[in-house]
């Protein structure tokens, strides 16, 4: 009997998905967020809701050292969500809590689950475009990274998918379409894609361009710079999407022209910078490629053209609709590096501005490229945000 | 002055610390404690812990590996 109240309490911890906790700290809810993690994840990387929520932290092993002095740290009466690194020290505190009487439910699988968590979000279409198809940008919040998915019909192709290619099959299939073909606009240096794997699991092509310099160990159907993909089946609607080279942030990004108004920028520019181009060791030839892609090849777009990157660097650039994204016209406005006139001006810029590479980048960029790795390795590899973009604050920093 | 071992090989946090602490608490001033985890995270962890700790103190860590090349995370505590 000595050792059975500790585990009783734990069963009776409410737990939370990490899908039903974000939309209530979106709202603004009052819960009061309990990080348990060690100071160093606490301070590198946070959950980072839609509005500002109130947090406390205190380490697990403060708990397991005086429980009721760390309790003591915790007001009476809030609602309070625990949450750690895997979910398994959370519970053991919020077990603690429930059993000082302070009510509290433990996030289910803590930073891991939020790391992996896919919100999707509809994009709005004017309705003569609604009609033909639906373009979803699906929000890896806990890595700010964006991955589409457009169906016309019954056909769909999906862009940038993360490693969760499951998710993107449930997706697909519940909106009665199926997954024709898988696109990457890069190979990704800070997370490891699902394209490879979702491909595979759907015998459906797979489209990603390298570049030179290098090998890709994975069989890739490769589309021309201007080719156009056609999407719809037989249902009598269809769209376009168009394939753009536009080398830069890595010698092989492509950018896909959907329905000839959104443009898929992967890594190429963001809605408040560009692509970092330091990421191979070329940082002088990708940054003038980068420069002519930005000032030439896209120069040919109507402004009114919206641009869907891959990335976001902060709730900040999340549009009233949701959305990150922003018009061509905007961002040759407003982004920093597009008003640069001249390439070796742009070169100096984004080499000065130049931030730590994304956490194992090298090792990354190999699995895209076909290497093999284990889970678990990938999984300590994608922790923390995104790393992609030449300017703006610091991920890390909210 | 004993040396006692624990071993917490496949665990995850928090039970690498929750065993710890519970074994340290049982033994005398001087005593050592060898825990070999397999979690990185206890890395930190145990460094966390014992800043507040009031009768541990971390004198070493150190990475081995076991027979099967899987990387060992070996923290040498003693009871103060």
């Amino acid at each position: 009997m000595t050792d059975t109240p500790n585990e009783t309490s734990e069963s009776q911890v409410p737990s939370l998905e990490v899908g039903a906790l974000l939309p209530r700290l979106d709202r603004g809810e009052k819960v009061l967020l309990l990080d348990v993690r060690n100071d160093d994840e606490f301070e590198t990387w946070k959950i980072e809701p839609h509005r500002p929520v109130e947090t406390l932290h205190v380490p697990y092993f403060d708990f397991i050292e005086d429980a009721e002095a760390s309790i003591a740290k915790v007001p009476k009466g809030r609602d309070v969500v625990v949450l750690c690194a895997q979910g398994g020290s959370s519970e053991l505190v919020a077990g603690m809590l429930q059993e000082a009487g302070i009510s509290s439910a433990n996030v289910k699988g803590g930073m891991i689950a939020y790391g992996l968590y896919l919100e999707p979000v509809r994009v709005p279409l004017e309705a003569e475009a609604a009609a033909r198809y639906e373009l979803w940008q699906v929000n890896r919040r806990g890595k700010a990274c964006l991955s589409y998915v457009v169906v016309s019909g019954e056909e769909a192709v999906v862009v940038d998918p993360s490693r969760h290619v499951e998710w993107y099959q449930g997706f697909v299939a519940e909106r009665g379409a199926r997954i024709v073909r898988v696109l990457d606009t890069h190979v990704h240096a800070d997370h490891v894609s699902g394209g490879p794997g979702l491909a595979r699991a759907l015998s459906v092509p797979y489209f990603v361009a390298a570049g030179e310099g290098f090998e890709l160990k994975q069989p890739v159907t490769p589309l021309a710079d201007g080719e156009t993909i056609r999407l719809g089946g037989a249902t009598g609607v269809s769209i376009e999407v168009r394939v753009l080279s536009t080398p830069g942030h890595t010698p092989g990004s492509t950018s896909f022209l959907v329905d000839r108004r959104h443009l898929l920028t992967g890594d190429t520019l963001f809605v408040a910078s560009v692509g970092r181009p330091d990421l191979g060791g070329h940082v002088v030839e990708w940054g003038h490629a980068l420069f002519d892609t930005l000032k030439r090849r896209l120069a040919d777009l109507p402004g009114e053209t919206r641009v869907l990157p891959a990335h976001y660097g902060g709730i900040g650039e999340i549009s009233a609709e949701g959305v990150v994204w922003s018009s061509l016209a905007d961002l040759r406005r407003t982004v920093p590096e597009m008003q640069i006139a001249t390439a070796d001006a742009f070169v100096a810029a984004v080499r000065g501005a130049v931030k730590e590479p994304p956490k194992a980048y090298a090792e990354i960029i190999q699995v895209n490229l076909g290497a093999a790795a284990s889970e678990e390795r990938i999984s300590e590899w994608e922790l923390g945000k995104n790393q992609c973009a030449a300017s703006a604050k610091k991920a890390a920093g909210a | 002055m004993a040396l006692k071992k624990l071993d917490v090989r496949g665990a995850k946090c928090p039970i690498p610390i929750v065993k710890a602490k519970k074994e340290m608490d049982t033994m005398a001033p001087g005593d050592q404690l060898e825990v070999t985890s397999t979690d990185p995270g206890s890395v930190p962890d145990f460094q966390g812990w014992v800043k507040t700790a009031k009768h541990a103190l971390l004198k070493e860590q150190r990475m081995e590996k076991d027979e099967a090349g899987k990387d060992l995370y070996i923290h040498l505590l003693e009871r103060t």
